[in-house]
């Protein structure tokens, strides 16, 4: 480690420091100037750093995992045949579905032959990892753009079947709405990753319904050992 | 009868317009800080959050006053009476104006003009220090003691070159009096400047600004506060409205010290080249010679706040050596070469 080079003998210039004084004055006047003629500017977020909250939103990435909506066809029936792999593969265990028969006359309703009676996410456990979106054999659950989720109550916390449908209509409404995010399957990788040694044993069971994220690590450590 | 009445106007007026502009200054600090940095800073509370500090007061109010249990409790509740105190006395000797002409009789826009205004500012400018060290000491905390002590240290070194530089002005316009200071510096000074204090004693206004930095505990110089070091120094134990009393009073000795380098160094009322006097009417004059002043001074507050946000804090060592090795020996050296030059010219 080099030393630090501390200058030890400061010029005359330096050491009165009236001269360096008023050039940094004249840098925080700059600043002061600059964000006094940005503070009367028109529209959002004028300040350069800071984002006034409820005002100012910032830009959210299309595919952003927010709040969950559950997804209807073009014909408005239900997408969600209640298979319940949503729960399976959820690592917070917050998802709940209880699937029943469509009965009798309600096949305008549900899209398949079964339906899920009850479901439930609670939010309070949900990480938002979007691994029940990419699950889903039917595209039938999301997770959507909204991040207010703020309760006062455990109940509030809670995503019913009303609430996720309301979630769709409202993201149907801003234009926000999009298809369920599948992985990417990348070609090889997971041969690959079973040929290797190197590859931690979770990552080698992987099935065809493993996430982007697993296969691509596994494909950089199989690449690693090559 | 009417002597006493017109006295306790001015008093009252004045106290309070010191306070509005105290008040203000909180705000002006946090937004001006807020824009120097990039940031918008408060900006909730009323228009361009000017109710602030009203918020902030409500808040210190109503805030549950606490003692801690091993202070001196007389010490620790005298600590920031006395501190915020003399910030206000010390505006008894500043004309804050000319005056005005009522019914041919003079009133004097200054609550006293006392012919050894000097000799008052610097007595009370040292008082100050005891509301810091009583602060610190009371609150029986190493951090407050350690501020404490800082402040003495500092207060009492600065106190020099303050003092040296204020002599060099009364050597300069040959009085004591405050409201003569000011009357001497209308007209020009060698054909073009303005007869200002600054172009007289360039090196002296230089060592009272300084010093008045030191003096106020700003940055710079706020050592006794040093929050990266000891916390909040002598109020780390303060809460409530005594806390507020002491953040007051800053910003009171603030204005207090502005005042002064109106007065002293930048002509107190008077406009460069422009005689008001001669145009405006008696009570109209009162009140333009009243804006004038309080627009310069509000220049220095202003400054006050920009140079807090551009500099960072000295070591302690720092301030000792720039105090007695480098102020006192120039200030020195400034009244040698003002009486050199008086006793020349003279």
């Amino acid at each position: 480690m080099a030393k630090p080079e501390v200058q030890k003998n400061y010029s005359l210039k330096d050491s009165i420091y009236l001269v360096e004084l008023l050039k940094g004055l004249v840098l925080t006047w700059k600043h002061f100037i600059f964000n006094i003629g940005a503070s009367f500017r028109k529209g959002p977020h004028t300040i350069p750093t800071t984002w006034q909250y409820p005002e100012d939103r910032r830009p959210i990435s299309p595919i952003f995992r927010g709040e969950h909506m559950m997804m209807l066809d073009e014909t408005g029936r239900e997408l969600c045949v209640g298979c319940g792999m949503c729960a399976k593969v959820c690592p917070a265990k917050c998802i709940t579905v209880d699937n029943s028969k469509v009965p009798e006359g309600q096949e305008d309703r549900y899209a398949g032959k079964t339906y899920s009676k009850n479901f439930n996410i609670d939010l309070l456990r949900c990480i938002f990892c979007g691994f029940c979106e990419e699950a889903c054999p039917k595209g039938a659950i999301v997770l959507g753009q909204g991040y207010e989720l703020a309760a006062y109550t455990h109940e509030g916390c809670q995503l019913g079947k009303d609430r996720l449908l309301e979630n769709y209509k409202k993201a149907k409404a801003s234009g926000t709405l999009k298809p369920a995010l599948k992985p990417v399957p990348v070609a090889g990788a997971a041969q690959k990753a079973e040929a290797t040694s190197a590859v931690p044993e979770g990552a080698s069971k992987a099935k065809p319904e493993v996430t982007k994220k697993v296969l691509k690590k596994a494909e950089k450590k199989a690449g690693e050992g090559e | 009868m009417g002597e006493i009445l017109i006295a306790l106007i001015k008093v009252v007026f004045i106290w309070v317009w010191v306070l509005l502009c105290a008040v203000v200054m909180t705000w002006v600090e946090r937004r001006g800080a807020a824009m120097i940095q990039d940031r918008p800073g408060p900006n909730r509370a009323g228009p361009f959050g000017l109710l602030q500090p009203l918020a902030d007061g409500i808040k210190l109010f109503t805030k549950e006053d606490i003692v801690p249990a091993k202070a001196k409790k007389i010490l620790f509740m005298l600590g920031p009476l006395l501190f915020s105190f003399p910030a206000f006395s010390t505006f008894a000797v500043v004309p804050f104006g000319d005056k005005f002409v009522i019914d041919g009789k003079e009133i004097l826009l200054q609550v006293s003009n006392v012919n050894i205004g000097f000799l008052y500012i610097v007595a009370l400018g040292s008082m100050a220090v005891y509301g810091i060290i009583l602060g610190g000491w009371a609150s029986n905390n190493k951090y407050s003691i350690l501020g404490g002590l800082r402040s003495t240290a500092q207060l009492v070194s600065y106190e020099v070159p303050w003092g040296l530089a204020l002599l060099a002005i009364a050597l300069v316009y040959g009085t004591f009096s405050l409201r003569d200071i000011a009357l001497a510096q209308s007209g020009t000074f060698l054909g073009v400047l303005p007869n200002w204090g600054v172009f007289k004693q360039p090196l002296g206004f230089i060592l009272f600004m300084v010093a008045a930095y030191a003096e106020a505990n700003r940055v710079p110089f706020d050592l006794p506060e040093a929050e990266s070091e000891i916390v909040s120094g002598y109020h780390t134990e303060y809460g409530s409205m005594r806390l507020g009393l002491y953040l007051f009073g800053e910003y009171v000795n603030i204005v207090t010290l502005s005042s002064l380098i109106t007065t002293f160094y930048f002509g107190a009322w008077h406009l460069p080249y422009i005689d008001m006097s001669a145009f405006l009417g008696p009570i109209s004059y009162g009140i333009a010679s009243f804006i004038v002043f309080f627009l310069k001074v509000a220049f220095f507050l202003w400054l006050f706040v920009w140079v807090r946000w551009t500099v960072p804090r000295f070591r302690y060592d720092q301030v000792m050596t720039l105090g007695w090795r480098e102020l006192i020996p120039l200030g020195l050296f400034n009244i040698f070469v003002t009486a050199l030059v008086i006793q020349l010219t003279a």
